[in-house]
């Protein structure tokens, strides 16, 4: 092999493992959630099975979120729900998304964008970006556009964002 | 199915209090600028003019003028100088959607539209501390940079939207969407509506004869109506240049 | 082997044709761009959840219902609620508590002092000689407390009269009612001849004559010097030289008694219609066409803004006093109060409510003690003592000045308030122990509506008074937003006596649009209305 291909491909080469391996293992920084909270540990032995049932929609139609205290106090004795959770699915604060639009109209089954979460033994380690400040695991607008695209949703500008 | 938003405003009962300027920008999450701001660099999404029938004296009168984005249905200026496509008019209700975070404020859609309905982010915005606890959560907030303008309240019309589908139904109930401006009008001079449904009274007051748009020559269809009993008011807002009348003076 | 340049640059030339085959360069490009979405110092709304509350707006004495949003503690937007309309400074209101001039710290002359100074401060002053209390909002449960304190203090209590109540004020002294029980009954009023009163700007409550008028039954005319927004919108405008409107009041007073169309008997004025129009500068015929219009389109009442007797007086030939659409009675009884510019003697101390509109001077001498949530700048007062702000504590919601039927409602407090703030009944009462608290003062004023089994609720429905089953429901109701309205006043109530044909008294300066705003700011919004557009005037010698 000539010394120019040898040295051009070794830098190809140092550029796909930086790119494709060491960006994304240092592009991100783990961060641990305040408690170590097991969904299917919950479901077993509070005898919850829906998410909705922790999960709720308020009476205005906004979505409750992580629960707050009162939703644990039942069972606990402890300060359960205050805490500075880290979530994972937070969207920017220029996003609207209506839980109640793409619970009762759509019917999409919660795990259709949250996964089997519900059934998960331990959290998702959180990963944040460092650069946009933003979790791993955040839907991007375009997985919504992909679906609406699919489902033949036509929303504008403002149906999401505010 | 989808709406038409528009609004009928009744300049007779216009008294130029303000209340939907102010409304407006607390909805909005617009600051009070520094006072190194004028009436030029403001930003006012509604802004309510004041104009004279320029008479002396006893015959003296003003009328007051309430403007916001005229929603143009057709051509929209705005929508087509936009180089970076953050303007969109939405078919599903009619509304004329600025999207701050697209912006790059070239200021192009500021010199395209007729009615100086929209407004540049001259500064960052800023409040006294704590007062920023005070902000509407429905409503994003802006970085100098990017031009704005009204938006029809989406914000209100988002929380409509969820309450029907948390409700059940498909179409909001129109009592649960009723912009800032509106709801401020102290003498319901400032009506909003569907103008797409004909049994909504603001529709019908739209088509009638006796409603106006503001420079309706340019064909820019806005859904902003006027109405007023008083020759002089109707004809500052629409002069004809044949006629000799003169353009309207603001102030 | 060395490494030269070239293996460098080739190095380089592979590791860029690599970079682009992963997704290193898109991925921070896109990152990037939302990195500059989130500049840190761009503050963020709250996102805890919103829940809508009702209340009252408590920043002047017309107490105009409210819906508020709020979110974990903290107002995030104002609306009028069902009954009302709101003024232009309202929907700004609730930024208030955070206007950099918000008192958050007591004060004794300029330096920074403690609560437990002021409270030694007055304990003293207390005990060495009389303390006179100012309240310009009276009959809250909090004016009470005031009013307890300087009866049992042996000091005075006085308060000072709104416009609405200073206009009523010839009224009071004609007939010995307190002012404090009169108001004009113009829902059932057909014209309205208003000398400078801004009805449709700043005097009344905003949903009230405002509404009234765009509906379109009621003849407003409007008697000013110059075009104020009222006259403006006016059916008619009669422009008349400031300080001849008592000769114009006298002129349609003569027209309607010489031609009897006046369905009172009153004596004649000193002044022929022809002298009214020499110093009116209106045309003879036209007082007459007014003064029929008055008599053909009643019921009709006309307004004197500066409560000038001289203007008044055109009310009993105008057939107005005591009667249905006029100046009425609400109820018999009722207190009658000292006002401050009434207050004489010589004074230890004092003690000045947040609600007394910040150019108020008390005399010389006296120690004064402010209580204000907001720093007008420039004060004389010896300790600025900061308050409650904007719904940030409970308080109840008296009749509005000039109502024609007794009102009550609960302002519920719906705002966190800063650490240090203390109202002045909360103060009084660590003075004088015995005091009662505005709580017990409002659940007392529950339970006397609930024994009186008179008038109804108003809220989602209408309820009366008699359907409630326990004064706890009555007061849950009014917490919650409702209002108890009391039945209409019974016509004849108000009998008003007058010997002479007053003299006209000098008039008022006129007032600009922010008059009734008490508070010695603006909420910081209101300058949307004068700085970044020219709608209004810049507010005359008001900390913005």
């Amino acid at each position: 092999m000539t010394r120019i291909s040898l040295t051009f491909g070794l830098g190809l080469a140092t550029a796909l493992a930086a790119g494709w391996f060491a960006f994304p293992y240092a592009l991100y920084v783990r961060r641990a959630e305040p408690l170590d909270f097991r969904h299917k540990a919950h479901a077993e032995k509070s005898g919850v099975s829906q998410c909705t049932d922790c999960h709720a929609l308020r009476d205005d139609g906004s979505f409750a979120g992580i629960p707050q205290a009162d939703v644990c106090a039942p069972c606990h004795n402890e300060s359960m729900g205050k805490r500075n959770w880290l979530v994972n699915f937070r969207q920017p604060a220029n996003v609207w998304f209506s839980h109640a639009i793409h619970m009762r109209r759509a019917k999409l089954d919660c795990a259709t964008c949250h996964g089997p979460y519900g059934e998960s033994a331990q959290p998702v380690a959180y990963q944040q970006d460092r650069i946009s400040g933003y979790s791993r695991q955040v839907m991007d607008m375009n997985t919504c556009e992909k679906c609406h695209r699919e489902r033949k949703v036509e929303v504008g500008c403002l149906g999401c964002h505010k | 199915m989808s709406a038409r938003y528009g609004m009928v405003i009744d300049l007779d009962r216009c008294t130029g209090c303000g209340a939907c300027m102010v409304a407006c920008a607390a909805e909005n999450n617009v600051p009070a600028l520094p006072p190194k701001a004028t009436d030029r660099t403001g930003i006012t999404p509604m802004l309510v003019h004041k104009v004279s029938n320029g008479q002396e004296g006893a015959e003296f009168r003003e009328a007051f003028i309430p403007v916001t984005c005229m929603q143009c249905e057709h051509e929209t200026p705005c929508v087509a100088v936009c180089p970076q496509q953050a303007v969109q008019v939405d078919p599903a209700t009619g509304i004329v959607m600025q999207m701050p975070q697209r912006c790059l404020g070239c200021r192009y859609c500021m010199t395209a539209c007729p009615y100086h309905a929209r407004y540049f982010n001259w500064w960052d915005p800023a409040w006294p501390p704590g007062m920023e606890k005070t902000l509407n959560p429905g409503v994003s907030v802006r970085m100098r940079g990017v031009v704005e303008k009204c938006n029809g309240c989406h914000a209100r019309l988002h929380a409509a939207q969820e309450k029907a589908a948390a409700a059940g139904n498909r179409e909001i109930d129109p009592r649960d969407y009723r912009p800032a401006c509106a709801e401020a009008c102290a003498t319901g001079a400032i009506q909003f509506g569907n103008l797409a449904d004909e049994s909504d009274p603001v529709s019908q007051a739209a088509h009638s004869t006796n409603a106006f748009r503001l420079l309706e020559r340019l064909g820019t269809e806005p859904k902003i109506f006027y109405t007023s009993d008083r020759p002089w008011v109707r004809q500052l807002a629409e002069p004809h240049p044949a006629r000799g009348d003169k353009e309207v003076k603001h102030g | 082997m060395e490494l030269t340049r070239r293996d460098l640059l080739t190095w380089g030339g592979g590791a860029t044709a690599g970079l682009l085959l992963t997704p290193l360069p898109w991925k921070v490009l896109d990152d990037t761009s939302k990195w500059t979405q989130n500049w840190p110092w761009i503050p963020q709304p709250s996102r805890a959840p919103i829940e809508v509350k009702r209340s009252f707006c408590t920043l002047c004495p017309n107490g105009c219902d409210l819906r508020v949003r709020v979110a974990s503690g903290t107002p995030v937007g104002v609306s009028p609620g069902p009954q009302s309309a709101l003024c232009p400074l309202a929907f700004g209101a609730h930024q208030l508590n955070w206007h950099p001039g918000r008192l958050r710290q007591v004060s004794h002359l300029g330096k920074a002092a403690s609560w437990n100074d002021a409270l030694a401060a007055f304990r003293k002053a207390a005990v060495e000689g009389p303390i006179a209390v100012v309240d310009a909002y009276p009959r809250r449960a909090g004016s009470s407390v005031m009013e307890n304190f300087a009866r049992r203090q042996g000091g005075t209590y006085c308060i000072i009269l709104s416009a609405e109540e200073r206009s009523l004020a010839p009224y009071a002294a004609w007939s010995g009612a307190p002012v404090t029980s009169l108001g004009y009954d113009f829902e059932h009023a057909r014209t309205i001849l208003s000398f400078g009163a801004p009805l449709l700007d700043g005097w009344g409550a905003p949903g009230r004559v405002p509404r009234l008028w765009s509906t379109g039954a009621l003849k407003l005319i409007q008697v000013e010097p110059s075009l104020s927004r009222t006259a403006n919108a006016a059916w008619r405008w009669i422009q008349v030289p400031s300080g001849s409107e008592a000769a114009l009041a006298a002129g349609l007073a003569r027209v309607l008694l010489e031609e009897h169309i006046s369905p009172a008997r009153a004596p004649l004025p000193p002044t022929t219609v022809a002298e009214a129009a020499a110093q009116t500068g209106i045309a003879e015929e036209t007082i007459r066409e007014l003064a029929r219009t008055l008599a053909a389109h009643g019921p009709a009442v006309a307004i004197a803004a500066d409560g000038d007797p001289a203007v008044a007086v055109l009310n009993f030939a105008v057939g107005s006093i005591g009667a249905r659409g006029g100046i009425v009675r609400r109820r018999e009884g009722g207190p009658s109060y000292l006002t401050a510019d009434n207050l004489n003697g010589h004074f230890r101390a004092v003690l000045i409510d947040a609600t007394v509109p910040w150019d108020f001077a008390p005399q010389a001498d006296a120690e004064v003690f402010r209580f204000a949530a907001w720093n007008g700048g420039g004060s004389r007062a010896h300790w600025l003592l900061p308050a409650p702000g904007f719904l940030e504590e409970l308080t109840d919601v008296p009749t509005a000045p000039g109502s024609a039927v007794d009102t009550y409602a609960i302002a519920a407090n719906l705002s966190t308030p800063p650490a240090d703030v203390r109202s002045p009944a909360g103060f009084l009462a660590q003075v004088d122990s015995a005091l009662p608290s505005v709580e017990d003062i409002i659940h007392a004023r529950c339970r006397e509506l609930f024994r009186t089994h008179t008038g109804a609720l108003q809220g989602e429905e209408t309820v009366p008074v008699s359907r409630f089953a326990a004064p706890e429901r009555l007061e849950e109701a009014l917490r919650t937003g409702s209002v108890w309205v009391a039945g209409p006043p019974r016509s004849g109530g108000l009998r008003c006596r007058f010997e002479q044909w007053p003299q006209p008294t000098a008039p008022r300066a006129t007032a600009d649009w922010t008059a009734t705003w008490v508070p010695p700011v603006l909420p910081p919004l209101a300058v949307k209305l004068y700085r970044e557009s020219s709608l209004r005037e810049p507010p005359a010698g008001r900390s913005i």
